[in-house]
């Protein structure tokens, strides 16, 4: 099961909007809301489908690099998306949305894919944050908007697909170049003669990550 | 792909709370059972993984046992059994293993339990073991997961992973075997690591680091960092029409991302790796291929000098000489005085890599924008600076020695390979690794799996026994480098001690280099000139000590002589030749620029470019006189006229340097020049810094280059200067975006689009500022801009404050909100009907520059709110074919001040409805005049800045005040802004009489204070209330300021503005200064009524 693409990730926004949560959602739909249980991983992969042709998905995590700024700099260059999150609950992850975005803006590559994020959406009884200011937001900055639940997973498969298929649209409209790899863009094995090889590693691995739904 | 829910489910009777201690055991169970993997159980043994990091999570918060089960199990085993199995498929379950283990990692809260699982040797066992890293997502799972644990290290935790006694540190060692892997999030985590442990700052770690592993680790890293620019060089040689550039956007990114992960480091103020740190830099990299490459391309045109005829060729050799000199010195015993065999310094030829002047000027700015630790910078600043020939003829080492001493150091100082790879260094370091990897060795004891209470800090004696041999030879060897980088940090720190510059230098300043303070430094120093060297300065000194009288050109004269021997200096003042093209020039200016800014620069050595030559011309002489006499007598030196020591032995190029960058502003100026804006910008400021030195004000030499700098600028600038709308808007909009976007050297360094020939066409899509006009519009752009950033720079040096730009000075004006008095006024009633049929009624009101939408106050008759509010200049006003009563009027958003925008956005669209075709042409005549007006206004403001003949030249008359200034209005603005007392009393003053044509403008959403004011005034009383009272209260002061301003006015300039009023007026200025709509004269709208 090898690849036709690989994306690179990176989810980005304050402390504590369940970054890492959506993350191990989204690679690693295991974990059920029993218990009131959150966990978060720094790094996860899957396999998607669009268009008919396999795409591997792979989210890094910058939780805690912040203090470093080679650190940011250079993980916000390496990537084709970008999942900014804020916590619908927290008025003040909102706030600081415009820092986070001009930092990417400044850092990352000018084709870069960022997708607004509202999460902890099941928590409506504390909400903070309007649906609407979010989408006006999203609108403001030529971001698209959607609001998730980690916990619930609500959403959570289209945020990460749809950020996939715009990604993928703008390849096929040439504005990507993929034989450039510092775009967060890798050509998938196959065409290589040590193909067989490498794509059966990630043939299980792509399971293995993937969890249960494909 | 098969699925093992189903498989799994029911069977073995599993437990059906998913976390519970019996799930565990459950899934124990089945570890035990499947411990040889193979494609039929793969599937189950990852799914029990998956749950085993769930079920410990929640343990870990809700149910202690889980844990203690785990540990008890000591079920990490089970997973280094499974990972060491080389079968199908082991990736796939090493992947989950790997992402277990992260999750675990993560998310546990409880300390002991972190404690528990860290304390035996597991998981330094899974972090050497050799993982098939081929498998892109083995090797992104397996680096994650050593960048999880490196963000749990702290005091504590670095315990378990740092052996004291072993002096073996699995995680960093097995980490930076990635640093130069072609993953670039691989190459980050490994970056993110390095920095975790770095930060925990224990010391035997750190000693660990700095003997063990900081010389191959940083060896590599500086080669890796030399091979990438070279990667560079080739790329810009290779493209000089733009066809790779987001490759080279790449690589410059690439090249900043290095920069910054050192001063990463750096910023950790580790005084040890700092130091190993900054010899592997300066040795490896920044001097033999960035300072050399500086010279390389001068090597072509030997430069005849009298100093160097005799025993060097070329600039190259002085290169070459420096580097014999370090190579020498690694042999020699005796630092001092060496001879090199000329043979030997041209046997090694053309080996040396090196690249292109431009790319290394370009990256020695980068390197100077981000880097600011101390030694590092101050001894490349002073090898740009300073070095001279005379240092190479005479062997006069020790002042090298200063700054790139390494006498006993083993970097040598070249650009060259390390010799053993990182991974064979790192090998040779760690005598337990082997032991770590290979298979035998887990089944030993001493880390065995069944003894659970084996701490790390246990070890087997036998080991540790037979590593200690390596082990000291090679803390030797290292302290030995060690000591080396101490004594130039040491130095170097002597050296600014002047400066009390903060840095970091080591705690304990060895002994024998504190002997060489910065005053025995001199004395060196001198004891390396030859006396035909002295004779030479004694002739200096007394022919311009006899000499009183310096003109610029003996100046320039000097300093063209002298800079023959700074040879690094003169490639940069070289450099700043714009006759041909700016392309070189703009580097050699961001690097000066950057070299100045840079905070860890010492400012004595920044003398050498900005100590005004006049000054230092003198101290020059006599210090130079006084340091000839220091040989006899260290007291001379009292009495000069400055307290610095080191400044004696400089020599200042400041006005080589103004001259230089003078002649770039004045190429600027001739209409096909090659200069870009950006190169004139850069060019400005620094002319700026040069000029005003260290005093911070310019002579009145430098203000009389700058006066004919902006007359040459202006006449550039009036060659555009037409009455028609474009040159008006373009003029504005030219001011805005330089007001709006200052320039950023550090951001400019950033584009890679500027390490390309300049180009011209704006289809490259590089920034207007960063290439050539193309075609007639942008040239007048050009010379617009290049007229704002030449005044800019006169105003600033003459210390005059800007009073005619912007063109529009928003203060004055009406703003949506305020409440208008509005008797006496012309208003046309009208209804203003948008594109989706929104309807509101309003009054029109036209200001000298304004037009104004009211709405009438509810409280107070005659009085108005304004709605809207637009500049008479940025309107369209069309006719309505249709309906002869209505007009179609577009407002545009003003520009006021850097908030302007391109392109302009429309505050309002919509047709005006008025009562009667009459008044709709009296509304449209006067829209259409006002618009002509203003516009008219302006264009003589720039005809008097721009000193166009004909226009006189009012330049006692502020931009604004002829235009709209109201004194009624802005006497209340500031009484209000100001203090509460003082505004009362000025409120309650008596006012004259003469004021009741004002305007009163009470705002009503600023300021509390503001709108308290303007509140209780209409709540009290009747009479206080009343609008007519409000107007007397003006303060008198103001009244006669601007009746002053109106005298002194001459009247040409406002008869001009208004050539088609019919009714003349008593005194023409009333017009200009009395404000907007009661301040028309009666007549003018009694006429106005007539005609209605």
């Amino acid at each position: 099961m090898a690849y036709a693409y690989l994306f690179k990730y990176i989810i980005i926004g304050d402390t504590g909007v369940g970054k890492s949560c959506l993350l191990l959602q989204f690679t690693d739909k295991r974990f059920q809301p029993v218990h009131d249980l959150t966990i978060g991983v720094e790094f996860g992969a899957r396999m998607i489908t669009i268009d008919g042709k396999q795409i591997k998905l792979q989210i890094w995590d910058t939780a805690g690099q912040e203090a470093f700024r080679s650190i940011t700099r250079s993980y916000y260059r390496g990537a084709a998306g970008a999942l900014l999150v804020y916590d619908i609950t927290r008025r003040e992850t909102f706030n600081h949305l415009t820092t986070w975005l001009e930092d990417a803006r400044q850092h990352s590559n000018s084709n870069m894919v960022i997708m607004l994020i509202g999460n902890k959406s099941d928590l409506e009884s504390r909400r903070e944050v309007k649906k609407e200011e979010g989408e006006a937001f999203a609108r403001e900055h030529g971001l698209v908007f959607m609001e998730t639940s980690a916990k619930t997973a609500a959403n959570v498969e289209e945020a990460f697909i749809n950020t996939a298929k715009e990604i993928y649209e703008k390849i096929q409209e040439g504005v990507f170049d993929i034989n450039n790899e510092a775009n967060g863009i890798k050509i998938g094995p196959q065409h290589s003669a040590v193909g067989g090889a490498s794509g059966a590693g990630g043939a299980g691995a792509g399971g293995a990550a993937g969890g249960g739904c494909c | 792909m098969f699925r093992s829910r189903s498989w799994f489910g029911g069977a073995w009777g599993r437990p059906k709370n998913p976390h519970s201690l019996e799930r565990l055991k459950y899934l124990h169970n089945i570890l035990c059972k499947n411990t040889t993997v193979s494609e039929n159980n793969r599937g189950t043994l990852v799914e029990s993984l998956r749950c085993i990091a769930e079920i410990l999570i929640w343990g870990d918060q809700n149910d202690s046992s889980v844990f203690d089960f785990f540990l008890e199990k000591n079920m990490l085993s089970y997973f280094l059994k499974i990972m060491r199995q080389k079968c199908g498929g082991s990736s796939y379950v090493c992947v989950q293993l790997l992402q277990t283990l992260n999750i675990l990692f993560e998310n546990i809260r409880n300390e002991t339990s972190l404690y528990y699982l860290l304390s035996n040797n597991h998981v330094n066992s899974i972090i050497v073991h050799k993982f098939d890293f081929s498998d892109e997502e083995v090797m992104a799972y397996y680096i994650s997961f050593l960048k999880t644990l490196s963000l749990k290290l702290n005091n504590h935790t670095i315990h378990f992973f740092y052996n004291e006694h072993t002096k073996d540190f699995p995680l960093y060692t097995e980490a930076i075997k990635f640093f130069n892997h072609s993953e670039s999030m691989v190459r980050i985590a490994v970056r993110t690591l390095t920095l975790n442990v770095y930060r925990v700052q224990d010391a035997s770690m750190l000693r660990f680091i700095r003997d063990r592993t900081a010389a191959p680790y940083f060896s590599n890293l500086v080669w890796f960092i030399g091979k990438h620019i070279l990667e560079l060089d080739t790329c810009v040689r290779n493209d000089a029409d733009h066809q790779s550039q987001q490759k080279l956007d790449d690589l410059v990114a690439e090249h900043l991302d290095h920069l910054h992960y050192i001063n990463d480091i750096l910023c950790l103020n580790i005084p040890d790796l700092n130091d190993v740190l900054t010899e592997h830099l300066l040795h490896k990299l920044l001097i033999p291929l960035y300072i050399y490459s500086l010279t390389s391309d001068s090597t072509r045109r030997p430069t005849p000098s009298p100093y160097n005829r005799d025993h060097i060729q070329s600039i190259e050799a002085i290169t070459r000489n420096l580097e014999a000199i370090l190579k020498g010195k690694n042999a020699e015993v005796s630092p001092t005085r060496i001879t090199f065999p000329r043979q030997r310094i041209e046997s090694d030829d053309e080996s040396k890599p090196s690249v292109s002047c431009v790319v290394a000027l370009f990256l020695l700015s980068q390197v100077f924008l981000i880097i600011t630790h101390g030694p590092i910078v101050h001894a490349l600043a002073w090898i740009i600076l300073q070095s001279d020939i005379s240092v190479f003829e005479d062997g006069a080492t020790s002042i090298l020695e200063m700054y790139i001493s390494n006498a006993k150091s083993s970097v040598k100082l070249e650009f060259s390979k390390p010799q053993l790879s990182l991974e064979k260094a790192l090998e040779n370091t760690s005598g337990y690794e082997r032991d770590y990897t290979t298979p035998e060795y887990s089944g030993s004891k001493t880390f065995g799996l069944e003894d659970t209470d084996q701490s790390s800090c246990d070890l087997d004696p036998e080991l540790v026994s037979t590593s200690l041999p390596s082990t000291s030879q090679m803390s030797e060897s290292s302290s030995v480098a060690h000591d080396s980088t101490e004594d130039l940090v040491t130095q170097i720190h002597f050296m600014k001690s002047g400066a009390s510059l903060k840095e970091n230098m080591p705690d304990s300043p060895l002994p024998d280099s504190g002997i060489e303070s910065s005053s025995s430094k001199t004395t060196s120093e001198l004891n390396n000139i030859t006396d035909e060297e002295k004779q030479k300065l004694l002739g200096v000194a007394t022919t311009s000590s006899s000499d009183r009288v310096i003109t610029l050109e003996n100046i320039l004269d000097r300093e063209n002589r002298e800079i023959e021997k700074r040879p690094f200096l003169k490639t940069i003042l070289d450099s700043l030749d714009c006759n041909e093209n700016d392309y070189k020039a703009l580097f050699a200016l961001c690097l000066l620029f950057a070299l100045i800014n840079n905070k860890g620069v010492n400012t004595e050595l920044l003398d050498t470019l900005l100590c005004p030559e006049l000054d230092s011309n003198k101290e020059i002489s006599v210090a130079r006189e006084s340091s000839i006499s220091q040989n006899e007598t260290t007291s001379t030196q009292d009495h000069t006229s400055t307290p610095t020591h080191s400044r004696k032995s400089m020599q200042s190029f400041n006005a080589l340097l103004i001259s230089k960058l003078m002649t770039i502003a004045n190429l600027s100026c001739k209409p096909a020049s090659k200069v870009r804006l950006v190169t004139l910008e850069l060019s400005v400021t620094l002319v700026r810094i040069a000029m005003q030195g260290a005093s911070g004000v310019a002579g009145a030499r430098h203000i009389a280059f700058a006066e004919g700098l902006r007359g040459r600028a202006a006449a550039l600038a009036r060659n555009f200067y037409k009455c028609d709308d474009i040159f008006l808007d373009m003029f504005e909009d030219e001011y805005c975006e330089m007001s709006k976007r200052p320039l950023n050297v550090e951001w400019l360094c950033m584009d890679a689009a500027i390490l390309l020939p300049p180009t011209r066409t704006p289809m490259s899509g590089i920034a207007f500022a960063k290439r050539l006009p193309s075609g007639e519009m942008e040239r007048a752009r050009r010379a617009i801009r290049s007229f704002f950033l030449i005044r800019d720079l006169y105003m600033k040096l003459t210390g005059k404050q800007e009073t005619q730009l912007p063109l529009t000075n928003p203060a004055p004006f009406v703003q949506v909100g305020d409440v208008l008095d509005l008797n006496d006024s012309d208003l046309i009633s009208c209804d203003i009907i948008q594109k989706d049929d929104t309807w509101h009624h309003r009054f029109l009101a036209v200001d000298n520059i304004q037009i104004i939408l009211v709405e009438p106050d509810k409280q107070r008759l005659g009085w108005g709110v304004a709605k809207l509010v637009g500049s008479l200049q940025d309107l369209e006003i069309q006719g309505d074919k249709e309906d002869p009563r209505c007009l179609h009027l577009t407002i545009h958003k003003p520009r006021v001040g850097a908030s302007g925008a391109l392109p302009r956005t429309i505050l309002l669209r919509a047709k005006f409805k008025f009562d009667d075709h009459i008044r709709s042409m009296a509304a449209k005549q006067r829209l259409t005049k006002g618009r002509t007006k203003s516009r008219q206004k302006k264009m003589q403001q720039i005809g008097r800045l721009l000193e166009v003949s004909g226009i006189s030249a009012p330049t006692l008359v502020p931009r604004h005040r002829p235009l709209f200034s109201r004194p009624g209005l802005t006497a209340i603005r500031r009484s209000t802004g100001g203090d509460a007392d003082d505004a009362e009393r000025r409120l309650r003053r008596p006012s004259a009489h003469m004021l009741k044509d004002g305007v009163v403008v009470y705002r009503e959403r600023t300021t509390s204070r503001e709108s308290s004011v303007s509140r209780s005034s209409s709540t009290h009383g009747s009479r206080d209330g009343s609008p007519r009272a409000r107007s007397e209260e003006i303060p008198l002061e103001d009244i006669r300021r601007n009746a002053s301003f109106a005298t002194c006015m001459p009247s040409t300039s406002v008869a001009q503005a208004q050539p088609s009023t019919s009714t003349q007026l008593p005194k023409p200025t009333v017009s200009a200064e009395t404000s907007f709509i009661s301040g028309e004269p009666r007549p003018k709208r009694k006429g106005i009524v007539e005609t209605i």
